[in-house]
């Protein structure tokens, strides 16, 4: 190799290692944030490749009710002896389709509100942080219900809902985030060096912020999960495809929580669940990591 | 001593005060929003009430609005802004107008009032077990960090905190009630036995017990995991603070190091949590308690959006709320107690 | 200048009684690059009644020393080999041998310490009156509250503070200064016979600073108490030492009287260190840092472990460590050339 190539890493090759390798890097070393971002990947393979591969059983089969798991049946069969594994499969769609909905409108809100209460102070921060409070102190799932008897709340409407009432918490984060960093030494030495606002905005603040973003990307998406799989539960959110709280809600409406063949028919869609906001979780630790380098072990 | 407790007065009635305030401030805000979601919305509730009415009983126009104005306590002739005024007073009253759906007539804060103390009752218990249980644990952990016990209750509790309170009670239900047959499954309905007689008799409070062992269980299970891996955190970075190297140096017994210079300190940050804790656990309330067809506004709250019910809906709606708003307060007031900067500092918002 | 050559003076006397004696101790910490030898065999005698000075660089082990001679290490520091001896009370204690709970009560009582008072120092969470109660209470379960409250109230009045409000007050309600001094009373409270006091000025301005001196020099007349004062600020020395034990790189390397440090040194580091105090008398004034940083504890070079960076260093000074070197009565040093170096003014 001749010493002219070696001597200075290309600007594309540096920005593939911090953007790729180091994240990944973390992640590898962090045991609970590979078993997060493995299933992550799993879930998101699920809903999107999924259905394609793995064809929707619709037939209602009443001798093969409740079979206990099989080759043919992975996780067995449900009340119509319909098979469990592929709902499982295509119901993973419409909840992280929610999800992913809501945490992304609960982020791009949090993070304008945040950082406009933060640079502009006054009364426009007073009147974003008022309204701010009230929306985290009546409690979500309340006025989610009460909301559903009003109108009809299907997915779209439902994720935009619940995106709306999330963003408090984050953008609350962001502003002091922006307040601490407004008044901090890098800035001033940014605006000694002349560098423009928006140099100073996205070279200096975005960054701090990310590792917050992130997080509550996440959080975001649980949260959304917990209250749509709650309002399908309860029957107040119109039944609209194969959906995870669906299964839940058939199998307790129809008493296959009393059966004891049952059992995988109500195991699996919690489990699913579970599985979702464990790895989201997991993985959202590791996520800090990548982002606030501070945290880095070594 | 006088000038003391002047200047404690002011600073006290400075931030106790703003924190009161913003407390009216929030419920005004719900009450004035739970109106107008009433009247606004697609599908106006009354409209729709008048019209069955109407339909189903054959009744005149202006009767049906009159039954309207005694249900709903409302007068749809007047302008809007006599409207709310109107609802306002009535509301202080306690007047919440009259069930329309689950038990026609009967006013709304005498249903409410009939289940309002299963969820304070229940709701309470399990907060302050769960909060107990997880400062302990967390304490506990943090101090013998790494050891079994670490290992296996953070794994437990991170594991337990990812599922959603709700379908932890239905395993409960699954696995205790049905497939192992641990807990009698007439336990895990209702708030007490048709059996037995209401009243302070023993039978009634030990069978009152043995319902809210599996709410109970599902509220611990879902909140105690959060508490603690945040004790612990806390605990492990007081534990590194100058002053506990202090109070080690000078020669302090160990139970008082861990109480008021570890523990008091690491406490600090729960009590922050513990108000958005509360307006969670309120919220789940709605599930668990359908769920376990136990007695409290939660699943209240469920039968009168299923059938319909609206002027019990928004009774209850609002009690929810107000029971958040005011338990926030409390925290507050324990955060304010307990920390000595906020009571001299006037106010930490 | 002519309070230190006084008090050198005195040094000179006849025989002392030893308080303290720190013999072959070895402390390190537990890093995660490896271990970091941060007091490597010291052996030192302080005598009773003497304000002895442990001056040195961040990293030279200064701190350590002190938490280590009262077994308070925190956690990834212990003591790896050593002997610490104390002769008080008629006793002799060796307190890395007591039980934990023995220690628990010789600490306090008989060798308290005087922390770095930043707020960190006192528990943010309970009242002034709570924390000193708390100590002497930890001593004597006995002890009413009326005489507690007596010896609270006369320790605070000797530091100059006025005791209704600070009994009263958080930590956080107090300025800087009134803290340190807070901090000095709670480490009477039991009349210890040594007092350890880690930087108690490196966080205040320089008004306080010396207001703080003037307090620690009248409590020593009054208290007849052995003082062991940790510092980087050399100049402070000048103030208030008996004694001056310079530090560097986990050794103490040189130890002698106030007066001969600062006119007759005879450690290259501990003439670079004078010489680093500007005097406001000069009229010009260049700046004389010392060159070079301080070595890596976990990898320390071969040899002196200051060679790298001595003006006067030689070959053999890079390859073999000095010995601890007898110059006069109570003046001692660690390097290969001292006969031959004349350093001074």
């Amino acid at each position: 190799m001749s010493v002219k190539h070696r001597r200075r890493k290309s600007k594309a090759r540096r920005a593939l290692e911090s953007y790729l390798i180091v994240p990944l890097k973390v992640i590898v070393r962090n045991k609970a944030g590979l078993f997060g971002f493995i299933g992550i990947i799993i879930y998101v393979l699920m809903a999107t490749v999924g259905p394609m591969v793995v064809p929707l059983d619709n037939q209602p089969k009443p001798n093969q009710m409740y079979l206990p798991p099989s080759w043919q049946h992975p996780l067995g069969t449900d009340s119509e002896g319909r098979d469990i594994f592929s709902q499982i499969v295509h119901g993973s769609r419409d909840v992280l389709f929610v999800a992913f909905l809501a945490g992304v409108i609960t982020v791009v809100i949090a993070t304008l509100l945040g950082t406009v209460a933060g640079f502009k102070g006054g009364l426009v921060d007073a009147t974003i942080m008022a309204v701010d409070d009230i929306l985290l102190t009546i409690p979500q799932f309340p006025l989610l219900s009460v909301l559903s008897a009003v109108m009809r709340l299907d997915n779209l409407l439902l994720a935009t809902i619940i995106g709306v009432l999330s963003w408090p918490a984050l953008a609350r984060a962001i502003r002091s985030q922006v307040l601490s960093v407004k008044s901090r030494d890098f800035i001033e030495a940014a605006r000694a060096l002349d560098l423009g606002t928006r140099h100073i905005v996205f070279v200096e603040i975005m960054p701090n912020l990310m590792s917050y973003v992130v997080v509550s990307l996440i959080f975001a998406m649980t949260g959304a999960i917990y209250a749509q799989v709650g309002l399908v539960f309860l029957g107040l959110v119109p039944f609209q495809s194969q959906n995870w709280g669906v299964m839940i809600n058939l199998a307790w409406t129809r008493g296959a929580i009393f059966f004891k063949n049952s059992i995988w028919y109500i195991l699996s869609p919690i489990v699913a669940i579970a599985g979702f906001q464990l790895s989201a979780i997991m993985f959202s630790r590791a996520l800090e990591e990548i982002f606030n380098p501070r945290l880095r072990e070594g | 001593m006088s000038t003391v407790v002047y200047g404690l007065y002011k600073v006290y009635k400075n931030w106790f005060f703003r924190r009161l305030l913003r407390t009216i401030g929030i419920i005004f805000v719900t009450i004035t929003l739970t109106f107008f979601i009433i009247r606004l919305m697609p599908g106006n509730p009354i409209e729709v009430f008048i019209a069955s009415m109407m339909a189903s009983t054959g009744m005149s126009y202006e009767d049906a609005k009159q039954l309207a104005l005694a249900m709903f306590s409302i007068n749809l002739d007047e302008p809007l802004w006599k409207q709310y005024l109107e609802y306002l007073v009535n509301l202080l009253h306690g007047n919440f107008g009259r069930s329309i759906a689950i038990s026609p007539g009967t006013p709304v804060m005498k249903i409410i009032l009939d289940f309002l103390p299963w969820t304070l009752f229940s709701v309470s218990i399990s907060l302050l077990v769960s909060f107990v249980l997880g400062v302990v644990f967390g304490i506990i952990a943090a101090y013998r960090r790494g050891g079994w016990f670490d290992r296996i209750m953070s794994a437990f509790a991170a594991i337990v905190s990812a599922v959603p309170n709700y379908l932890i009670g239905i395993l409960l239900i699954v696995f205790l009630g049905v497939q192992w047959k641990i807990w009698p499954i007439e336990y895990m309905r209702g708030a007490y036995s048709a059996t037995v007689t209401p009243g302070f008799n023993l039978d009634f409070i030990v069978d009152v017990f043995k319902h809210l062992l599996a709410p109970f269980i599902t509220y611990v299970l879902g909140t105690f995991g959060g508490w603690m891996l945040s004790m612990k955190a806390n605990t492990i970075s007081t534990l590194g603070e100058d002053y506990v190297t202090v109070a080690k140096a000078k020669g302090l017994p160990e139970s008082r190091i861990t109480i008021y210079y570890v523990g008091k300190n690491a406490i600090l940050p729960l009590f922050t949590s513990l108000a958005i804790s509360l307006g969670f656990i309120f919220g789940g309330s709605v599930l668990i308690e359908s769920i376990f067809v136990y007695r409290g506004v939660g699943s209240l709250l469920w039968t009168s959006i299923t059938s319909r019910d609206y002027t019990v809906m928004q009774g209850v709606f609002l009690i929810i709320t107000i029971s958040v708003v005011f338990s926030n307060l409390l925290a507050d007031m324990l955060y304010g107690f307990i920390d000595p900067r906020v009571k001299t500092m006037g106010g930490g918002e | 200048m002519a309070q230190a050559l006084e008090v050198g003076e005195k040094a000179e006397a006849g025989s002392r009684e030893v308080v303290l004696s720190v013999r072959n101790l070895n402390v390190e910490y537990r890093a995660q690059r490896g271990v970091v030898k941060a007091v490597r065999d010291v052996s030192l005698d302080v005598y009773k009644g003497e304000i002895l000075f442990l001056v040195g660089e961040s990293g030279s082990g200064k701190s350590t020393l002190g938490y280590a001679v009262m077994n308070i290490l925190p956690s990834p520091g212990y003591i790896r080999s050593g002997d610490i001896v104390y002769y008080v009370g008629g006793r002799e204690v060796h307190i890395l041998k007591l039980s934990q709970e023995e220690q628990r009560r010789f600490r306090w009582k008989h060798v308290a310490m005087v922390f770095q008072s930043a707020l960190n120092a006192l528990n943010p969470t309970l009242r002034i009156w709570d924390q000193l109660y708390d100590t002497i209470r930890a001593h004597d379960h006995h002890i009413s509250r009326e005489k507690a409250f007596e010896k609270a109230k006369y320790l605070l009045e000797m530091v100059r503070l006025e005791p209704e409000r600070i009994l009263r007050s958080y930590p956080h309600q107090l300025s800087g200064g009134q803290r340190q001094r807070v901090v000095i009373a709670m480490a009477l409270l039991l009349d210890p016979e040594i007092l350890i006091l880690d930087e108690p000025t490196t966080a205040l301005d320089i008004l306080t600073q010396k207001n703080i001196i003037e307090l620690l020099k009248g409590i020593r007349e009054k208290l007849g108490l052995t003082m062991i004062f940790i510092t980087h600020d050399l100049s402070l020395a000048a103030e208030l030492a008996d004694r001056v034990a310079v530090m560097y790189a986990g050794k103490i390397v040189e130890l002698a009287d106030v007066y001969t440090i600062f006119y007759r040194p005879k450690h290259p580091y501990t003439y670079a260190l004078i010489k680093t105090i500007p005097k406001l008398s000069s009229v010009e004034e260049k700046l004389y840092p010392i060159p070079g940083s301080p070595p890596d504890m976990i990898n320390l070079p071969p040899g002196c472990k200051f060679h790298p960076r001595c003006p006067y260093a030689t070959t053999r000074c890079a390859r073999e460590e000095p010995r601890w070197e007898r110059v006069a009565d109570g003046h001692f040093v660690l390097c290969h050339r001292w006969r031959e170096l004349s350093l001074g003014e």
